[in-house]
């Protein structure tokens, strides 16, 4: 009874602790959220203003080209990511399970684009959106992205590992590779889907760049190139820099919180049971 | 199979077919006419202070509501990508068609043709009301690449008069030489406020010192028509010994929180002396008005107190038009409405940065005379009447030289280089860079 | 329990190419077919994006990287002078050595910090795992912008990292202008901003891991470590194999963290890759163009050299696979 006392206080302590840590920049941010424009790089290191002050969270609630910008980046990052999954792990399918002619160049060609700086096609890749007529749409945000090879290369990775007795029996059975990926596969890919999942939509959220080379029309401003019109070389807006960007981390943990339990179980021994 | 293989082929084109129709949908196409006929030009600006995207807004919208010709399309750009999105429409073929082009990148642009002559595009007496030494800045061979807005010296000298007065100093009798500047860096460091900032890393270091190279020197690590470097000359060595001394003696801050750029940290009180371009006034005045009664300024001091050497380059912004523009004239008519126009537009700009930039057109300045604000401006009169008359254009030479500049002094205030080993390494990379981008004899003729 | 033998990670397929690993996976592997056209279509999405997106982009960056860049007044062929240019300056060699030397101290810390917390979630209750879940995860919600600027106030003189130093009579110390400390400073906030994702990476695989090995594990006597050394790392080198790659390719790219907290200073001691190039594209002449192209052009060539290596050595080692 003792140890396992021990071991629950233990374990509880350990809890507080990472917590505290990890959340400490979280709720500066959000502190600083209520401080004046200047007040948050002031020396010395100070926590809590020294007038709570709600103007920023209001003003920038209130802005309607922020709860645009909100808007329009979520739905993007949604449909970006739900693609990219799709695309994806299909080809994860085809890498880490089917033997086809050419699997070697293609492999190489689909996991690559993993290494390429940015800066190294930022112009052609420019010219190719421009080309094709994408500036200022949604696609041009969403398309380029998401055939990624670091996701595809994870979503193999775990395919790799799932059992083979299961689908040789599927295949005796007569199943297509199509039906074995949609109804063996898809539904044990709970958990990397999720985390694959979340890492789309924060590249997708966070991306500021991209966006500002592609889109100059106001309706699909994105929230990184709002939170960016804070910032000058000259001197930030640090109070609604904080403000603005505690409110837009907002629906990232709500959506953190709805998907954290589909990586709890391992799906994988009970679905094939 | 087959039939598999059809449902699968279909479920692949369904994904494939869903990615092309977005891109497909809404591809809106940026022709040069709005729909009820007006020519669109479009105009990008480089961003600065709040109130100057304020005030270019205001006039972009004044300009299309005072006839019915022309749409000016402005898009703001943060300053971190400018570059980026730059090149990448230049790289497209869709670069804007008016732009915010600093001094210092004219030649450059001039010289790859991505400028397009404003003479022929701007009545002839546009030009002739441009000041004299800020005409130049806008020259190549004779003809005009742009049309000037504003000049910002780059560094004068802010203080705290009521700092100065408790720790004994004159507040009236700012320093002259740079040994008087570090003896009241030294005074003035008390407690927490350190007495003095100055810029500390490459990037800042690279172009807010040129004034104080010209000082030291009277010219730039550079021969003047760029054959080879000169940043050996033992002038440089002094300049380099007073950013050490400085940085070394602890009464800068040696860990900056923010870019040379941002005055901040005088504003809130954390050093008593303040190296800075003549736009923090307008910072302190937007953002830390209890300063302003408290702040005076000064020229920056002069290596041995002679107080007509330059301190400052003229730094500052213009409006050019793109080379390849398919709207040129229209292009040059709103610059033309803008800069060249009515003084009082102009006088509003100024005005409305609280007085922290300088004119470049006569006429300006005289709207100006008749304005009590600008008149009764502290900081406007020793600015104007101490540091501009003095101060020097930009280079023209690529970012690198002086990046390497600003590196060799950067070495020698951290101590990871003596002085002349640090101007011995910025001479050969100046060098080396002199050489790959053949720049002798290429020096611009202003 | 009968299922637990084929449990074991399958064969890398991948690869089919090399035999010389397949002996032991042979056993366990499906008669394959040759599925062709299955195969190419299931890739081919990915294919055509990369194609359209990145592939041609990336070919026509190769082609204009032999002309001096202009595009107003055409561009010049110089063949392979901007190579031989960024080859021979030290500057872009110093800029690899720092985004190594940063690979070096946030990869290999980032993954054995999530493991052990990963490790840890596992052991705690379902409603303490949900909450540590999400926990975990916040610091990834932050933006690097906000992120540097919280970090550069830490680092003050009179920040928190200098007061936690007083506490044992040390410091100050000038985190961000000593050219030793400078890249292990930033490394901090790049683990924090990256620890996150990883954990949740390395629990979602080691939830994986069948309850069943542990269990003969423990009767067969293993310890903790034991158990860490022979059942889960052997287990994980798929997702660790992941975990090293993506985190190098991120890592040795990494430009925000000292592009604003420190600028690549002092002395280019945080002067990374990405941020050398960044620097060198900001001049508009086509020389500076042409330079920084060429330049990001190597840099994807060391990247990728360096995780062929990682790929192969991962591979190979015997020591997991026995």
């Amino acid at each position: 009874m003792t140890p396992r006392l021990f071991q629950r206080t233990a374990s509880a302590v350990l809890v507080v602790l990472i917590t505290v840590s990890v959340l400490f920049p979280l709720a500066w941010m959000a502190i600083a959220g209520f401080k004046g424009r200047n007040e948050v790089l002031r020396s010395p290191f100070q926590f809590f203003p020294d007038m709570w002050r709600f103007d920023n969270y209001v003003d920038i609630a209130r802005d309607p080209e922020f709860t645009r910008a909100m808007g329009v980046t979520f739905a993007g990052a949604l449909i970006f990511t739900a693609l990219s999954l799709v695309v994806n792990s299909l080809a994860a399918y085809a890498f880490a399970r089917l033997e086809f002619r050419g699997k070697r160049f293609w492999w190489v060609y689909c996991v690559m684009p993993m290494f390429i700086p940015m800066m190294a096609i930022l112009l052609t890749s420019f010219m190719v959106v421009t080309k094709l007529g994408m500036l200022n749409t949604m696609a041009v945000l969403i398309i380029p992205g998401v055939a990624s090879g670091a996701q595809m290369f994870f979503i193999r990775q775990f395919y790799l590992g799932f059992p083979v007795a299961v689908e040789e029996a599927a295949m005796i059975d007569g199943a297509s590779r199509w039906q074995i990926f949609l109804k063996l596969f898809l539904p044990q890919s709970a958990a990397p889907f999720v985390v694959m999942g979340i890492a789309s939509y924060l590249a997708f959220w966070n991306a500021y760049v991209w966006p500002i080379l592609t889109i100059t029309d106001p309706n699909l401003t994105q929230i990184m190139q709002f939170l960016g019109t804070f910032r000058s070389a000259r001197g930030n807006d640090w109070g609604m820099l904080m403000a603005g960007s505690t409110l837009a981390s907002l629906p990232t943990i709500l959506l953190l919180l709805v998907f954290q339990r589909f990586i709890v179980n391992g799906v994988r021994i009970s679905g094939i049971k | 199979m087959g039939k598999r293989h059809i449902a699968s082929a279909f479920a692949v084109s369904t994904v494939l077919v869903a990615s092309l129709g977005l891109a497909a949908c809404g591809g809106s196409d940026e022709a040069g006419k709005t729909a009820d006929g007006k020519t669109v030009v479009t105009f990008w600006q480089q961003q600065f202070e709040d109130y100057q995207q304020a005030w270019f807004k205001k006039q972009v919208d004044a300009y299309n509501s005072s006839q019915d010709k022309v749409k000016v399309q402005i898009q703001v750009v943060p300053a971190d990508t400018w570059a980026q999105k730059l090149k990448a429409a230049q790289a497209a073929g869709n670069a804007p068609d008016v732009a915010t082009t600093s001094y210092g990148n004219i030649p450059a642009g001039a010289a790859n043709g991505e400028l397009a002559e404003l003479d022929g595009l701007l009545p002839a007496e546009a030009f002739t009301d441009i000041k004299d030494n800020v005409k130049s800045f806008v020259t190549i061979n004779g003809k005009h690449y742009a049309y000037p807005m504003l000049v910002e010296p780059s560094t004068v000298l802010y203080y705290r008069k009521d700092l100065v007065q408790a720790a004994g100093l004159d507040p009236a009798n700012p320093p002259k030489t740079w040994a008087e500047l570090s003896t009241w860096a030294t005074k003035l460091t008390q407690g927490k406020v350190k007495g003095m900032t100055i810029a500390s890393v490459p990037a800042d270091l690279g172009w807010s010192s040129w004034g104080l190279q010209y000082n030291a020197c009277g010219h730039l690590p550079v021969a003047d028509d760029w054959s080879k470097s000169v940043a050996s000359d033992a002038c440089f060595g002094q300049l380099l010994d007073f950013y050490k001394g400085l940085y070394q003696s602890g009464v800068m801050p040696k860990q900056p929180k923010v870019g040379y750029a941002d005055g901040s940290p005088y504003g809130n009180g954390e050093v008593a002396m303040m190296a800075g371009g003549s736009w923090v006034v307008g910072q302190l005045k937007n953002e830390f008005p209890k300063m302003i009664d408290k702040t005076a300024v000064a020229a920056f001091p002069s290596m041995d107190g002679d107080q007509t050497k330059p301190t400052a380059t003229l730094g500052g912004w213009t409006l050019s038009v793109d080379g390849k523009s398919k709207v040129k004239e229209q292009a040059a008519g709103f610059i033309g409405w803008l800069l060249a126009g009515d003084p009082a537009i102009m006088a509003d700009f100024f005005k409305s940065s609280g007085f922290s930039k300088y004119t470049v057109r006569a006429t300006v300045d005289q709207a100006l005379e008749t304005n009590p604000d600008a008149t009764a401006d502290p900081f406007m009169k020793t600015i104007s009447e101490q540091v501009v008359p003095f101060g020097k254009a930009e280079p023209a030479y690529p970012w690198e030289i002086a990046l390497a500049f600003g590196t060799a002094i950067e070495s020698a205030m951290k101590g990871n280089a003596d002085v002349p080993a640090a101007l011995k390494k910025a001479d050969g990379e100046i060098n080396d860079i002199i050489k790959k981008q053949s720049l002798a004899g290429t020096a611009p003729v202003r | 329990m009968a299922l637990t033998p084929t449990l074991a990670p399958g064969p890398q397929t991948a690869d089919a190419g090399r035999s010389a690993r397949g002996r032991r996976g042979r056993v366990k592997t499906p008669p394959h077919r040759r599925d062709n056209r299955t195969a190419y279509l299931m890739i081919a999405p990915m294919v055509i994006l990369l194609g359209i997106f990145v592939m041609w982009p990336l070919v026509y960056s190769v082609y204009l990287s032999t002309y001096e860049i202009n595009f107003y007044r055409g561009s010049t062929f110089v063949g392979l002078q901007f190579y031989r240019y960024v080859l021979e300056s030290p500057d872009f060699w110093h800029s690899i050595v720092v985004g190594l030397y940063y690979s070096a101290l946030t990869v290999p810390a980032m993954i054995i910090i999530a493991l052990l917390l990963a490790s840890f979630i596992k052991t705690l209750s379902r409603r303490a795992a949900a909450f540590m879940k999400t926990t975990v995860y916040l610091p990834t919600v932050v933006s690097t912008v906000v992120a540097s600027v919280l970090f550069v106030l830490i680092y003050q003189d009179e920040g928190v990292a200098n007061w936690l130093l007083s506490l044992i009579s040390f410091g100050p110390v000038n985190w961000l202008n000593d050219p030793q400390l400078a890249l292990p400073a930033i490394a901090v906030p790049g683990i924090w901003l990256g620890f996150g994702l990883t954990t949740l990476i390395l629990l979602a695989a080691l939830l994986d891991i069948p309850e069943s090995y542990y269990e003969q594990a423990a009767l067969d006597g293993a310890g903790f470590f034991a158990r860490l050394w022979y059942v889960t790392l052997p287990l994980l080198k798929n997702v660790l194999l992941y975990l090293f790659v993506t985190g190098f390719t991120l890592a040795i790219q990494m430009i925000d963290l000292p592009l604003i907290m420190t600028n690549g200073g002092p002395s280019e001691a945080t002067n990374t890759p990405n941020l050398y190039i960044f620097n060198t594209f900001r001049d508009v002449t086509p020389y500076a163009t042409s330079y920084s192209l060429t330049a990001s052009l190597l840099l994807f060539v060391v990247i990728g050299a360096i995780s062929a290596v990682v790929f192969r050595l991962v591979r190979s080692d015997k020591a997991i696979d026995g």
